[in-house]
């Protein structure tokens, strides 16, 4: 096993485990909060010091398998939740993305890969980098906004008064969108290269399609219907759920059963 | 306390009373599905080759035109007016959002499907009535929604119009020109000059071109080590932790197994027992391995993968297991190739995984290779791909590419919640945002 990442992934844990409590206790202490931010960030800095060594080691991009893809997504997530608190000031979404990206650690954590060189031809190529890493940040804003949809509908149905606004997820959705939109063209244009055409309704690609077109939805809606927030909620509950199984559930479909892309186990 | 609710509902419309809406978009889906799914039982699926050219860049110019025609001489018209709106556009992306979760969730071949799935044409969605209906609504939708914002042409319209503009183009153009893609194969054997090509039916095609495999060259990962049940050669696990790369030093635990790579040759002969490095037609790669049980005894000895040549060879570790050598996987292959043109050019060239060549309006891939042979083949597949409307879907997917880049910049400021706008108050609030989600209707 050329790279053990057990330490790495235990001290990113520990690292935003520890920010994220000491941005809970700071109050208005200056210390504490500086303290507090760079736990936060250091614990970025170790995944990604870790990345890149296995990128060096394995001689290959880090993204074939699944497990390779939770490393990349546990990286943006906190990168997205910091960014968006220090742009807007929504603390929660800093615990939340800390939060989801210790468990898919902790996923890796628990199922090791054994990182294997192995590189099938086909996923040799220029497009393969941009493909996966505009896709994963593209997942990591969605869910970002799924979240915020999740907090909204469960104020509403505990009956809370609320003012709740859809703003942050409008601007994680537009982001996201763009970028899914991205990651889908990369790969239009990457098959071509591949496998000789951009399209092929592979159980992959339908997938895809199928999330992209749920956000597409989204902000045609709330484009007409700016009022309707629970409707527009919904929507953003269900996108995520195709947007699941376009990552990982497509391995399980039966009608993947000929797929030319599913990630490694 | 949803804010629905506080809403002051407008009277409602009777349907079908412009202007139409989200029922009037719903009615239409359930009409354009129930003819579809009865001219699929009745007619049966479509075949794209009716579309061939130039069949396909009418069909296309004809839609396009009606949409343009509706556009600037019935603006007024009920269904005109819709489907420049949001409520179609969700209602189509509606449709062919079922349509493809439909698809998502069935195995794309008649094989495998039962009849009354085949029947209804679920299992060729994208060659269905259902699925032609859907579309045209999704893209007369499209369609209509860009003529609409067409004028005046500045700022925020440029970036919609990349994007539906541009998806109007990509999607149109992949469509009509599924009709003239053609895709054959080209068997090539070392020294043999070959001119024809088989397609997907097994026809015969002759190609505007002719190739010369020189020789294919493949190079190969380095085996792994798997534990494996000696008497029916199966992995025992096929987990990717339950095996690692073999290399000189290499050392890991194998399901409880300690096993360690004392001596290891890419290419090697057996003389005498051992395995030593040469050079040769069909030669496999060597192993020298130690391997400890959980009590510490210890086995030594050599194994190899074999090749379509030799044998292999494993290392007995207990009553009922062995190690095992696996096959190398390829790392890289490609055909070095001379390509003959009609008009004489002679291009010396080589032909790669993710390396296609152009020529002559064809593009050639690296296909397969006679895998029973691995390096030692000498015969390649190339696959040879026309697609004249391919500059078309690109003009569309980079604008698309723009228009996605603009989408990232809609972000607004957030809007102030109501405590941060009581502590704010007082102050001159010049920067208080506006929804940036501006009610259509
Ligand atoms: C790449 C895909 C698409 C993107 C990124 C996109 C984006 C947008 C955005 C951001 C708006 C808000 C208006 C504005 O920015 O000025 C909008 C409006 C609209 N879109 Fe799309 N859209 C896409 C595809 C579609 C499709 C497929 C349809 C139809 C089936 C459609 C129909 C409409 C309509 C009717 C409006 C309202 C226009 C108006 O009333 O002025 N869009 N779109």
């Amino acid at each position: 096993m050329p790279i053990d990442p057990t330490m790495f992934t235990i001290a990113a844990i520990v690292l935003w485990a520890l920010g994220m409590l000491l941005f809970l206790i700071a109050g208005e202490r200056k210390v504490i909060k500086w303290l507090a931010h760079g736990s936060y960030l250091a614990g970025i800095l170790v995944l990604a010091v870790f990345t890149w060594m296995l990128w060096d080691i394995l001689g290959r991009p880090p993204m074939r398998t699944l497990g390779e893809t939770r490393l990349w997504y546990a990286m943006f997530l906190p990168v997205i939740g910091y960014a968006t608190y220090i742009r807007w000031d929504y603390k929660w979404i800093l615990h939340y993305s800390g939060a989801v990206a210790i468990v898919f650690l902790a996923i890796n954590l628990i199922y090791p890969d054994n990182y294997d060189r192995d590189l099938m031809p086909a996923l040799q190529s220029i497009w393969f980098v941009p493909h996966v890493i505009v896709y994963i940040f593209a997942y990591a804003l969605l869910a970002a906004a799924t979240i915020v949809a999740i907090k909204g509908l469960i104020i509403e149905y505990t009956g809370k008064q609320w003012t709740w606004s859809m703003q942050l997820a409008d601007n994680l959705v537009y982001l996201g969108l763009g970028f899914l939109t991205l990651g889908l063209l990369f790969g239009a244009l990457w098959g071509k290269e591949a496998w000789g055409h951009y399209w092929m309704w592979d159980p992959k690609e339908t997938w895809a399609f199928l999330t992209w077109i749920g956000y597409l939805a989204y902000i045609h809606y709330r484009y007409h219907k700016p009022k309707k927030l629970t409707t527009a909620m919904w929507m953003l509950a269900g996108a995520f759920i195709i947007l699941m199984i376009a990552w990982f559930g497509v391995n399980y479909l039966p009608s993947a059963a000929n797929s030319v892309h599913t990630y490694t186990q | 306390m949803s804010l629905n609710k506080t809403e002051i509902k407008p009277k409602k419309k009777p349907v079908w009373a412009a202007p139409w809406g989200y029922t009037e978009g719903w009615l239409f889906v359930a009409g354009l599905l129930i003819t579809g799914l009865a001219l699929q039982l009745v007619a049966g699926g479509l075949s794209s080759s009716a579309l061939a050219w130039p069949v396909n860049l009418y069909a296309g110019l004809a839609f396009t035109g009606l949409i343009v025609f509706g556009w600037v001489f019935l603006r007024k018209n009920s269904l005109v007016s819709w489907l420049g709106r949001v409520p179609a556009a969700v209602t189509s992306i509606a449709m062919i959002t079922f349509l493809v979760l439909i698809m998502g969730f069935t195995l794309q071949e008649d094989a495998g499907n039962p009849a009354w799935v085949q029947s209804l044409g679920l299992s060729n969605m994208t060659s269905s009535w259902p699925f032609l209906f859907g579309m045209m609504f999704f893209m007369a939708s499209l369609g209509m929604a860009t003529m609409k914002r067409l004028t005046p042409m500045k700022g925020r319209n440029i970036g919609f119009f990349l994007n539906h503009a541009g998806l109007y183009i990509a999607i149109m153009a992949g469509l009509l020109g599924a009709a003239d893609l053609q895709r054959v194969t080209m068997d090539l054997y070392e020294g043999e000059v070959v001119w024809g090509a088989t397609d997907r039916q097994g026809h015969y095609k002759d190609m505007p071109l002719a190739i010369e495999l020189e020789r294919f060259n493949m190079e190969e990962f380095n085996p792994k080590i798997a534990v494996i049940t000696t008497n029916d050669g199966r992995i025992v696990s096929e987990s990717i932790s339950d095996m690692f790369e073999i290399g000189k030093g290499h050392r890991g635990n194998l399901i409880g197994w300690d096993v360690e790579i004392l001596e290891f040759h890419k290419m090697s002969g057996r003389i005498d027992g051992r395995f030593e490095p040469v050079v040769d037609y069909g030669a496999p790669p060597s192993a020298l391995v130690r391997v400890t049980d959980s009590h510490g005894s210890q086995v030594e000895g050599w194994i190899t993968s074999g090749s379509f040549m030799y044998s292999h060879q494993l290392l007995q570790i207990d009553r009922d297991h062995s190690v095992a050598m696996t096959i190398p996987q390829a790392s890289h292959y490609s055909s070095d190739v001379v390509i003959y043109t009609p008009d004489g050019e002679l291009i010396e060239t080589r032909i790669e995984v993710n390396h296609p060549v152009s020529v002559n309006g064809w593009k050639l891939y690296q296909y397969s290779y006679d895998d029973r042979f691995g390096k030692w083949s000498s015969s390649s597949t190339i696959e040879a791909i026309r697609d004249p409307w391919l500059p078309v879907v690109y003009t569309g997917i980079f604008m698309l590419i723009f228009g996605s880049v603009y989408l990232m910049t809609l972000g607004k400021a957030p809007e102030k919640t109501e405590e941060q706008l009581a502590a704010e108050a007082g102050e001159p609030s010049g920067t208080e945002p506006e929804s940036n989600i501006k009610g259509a209707a």
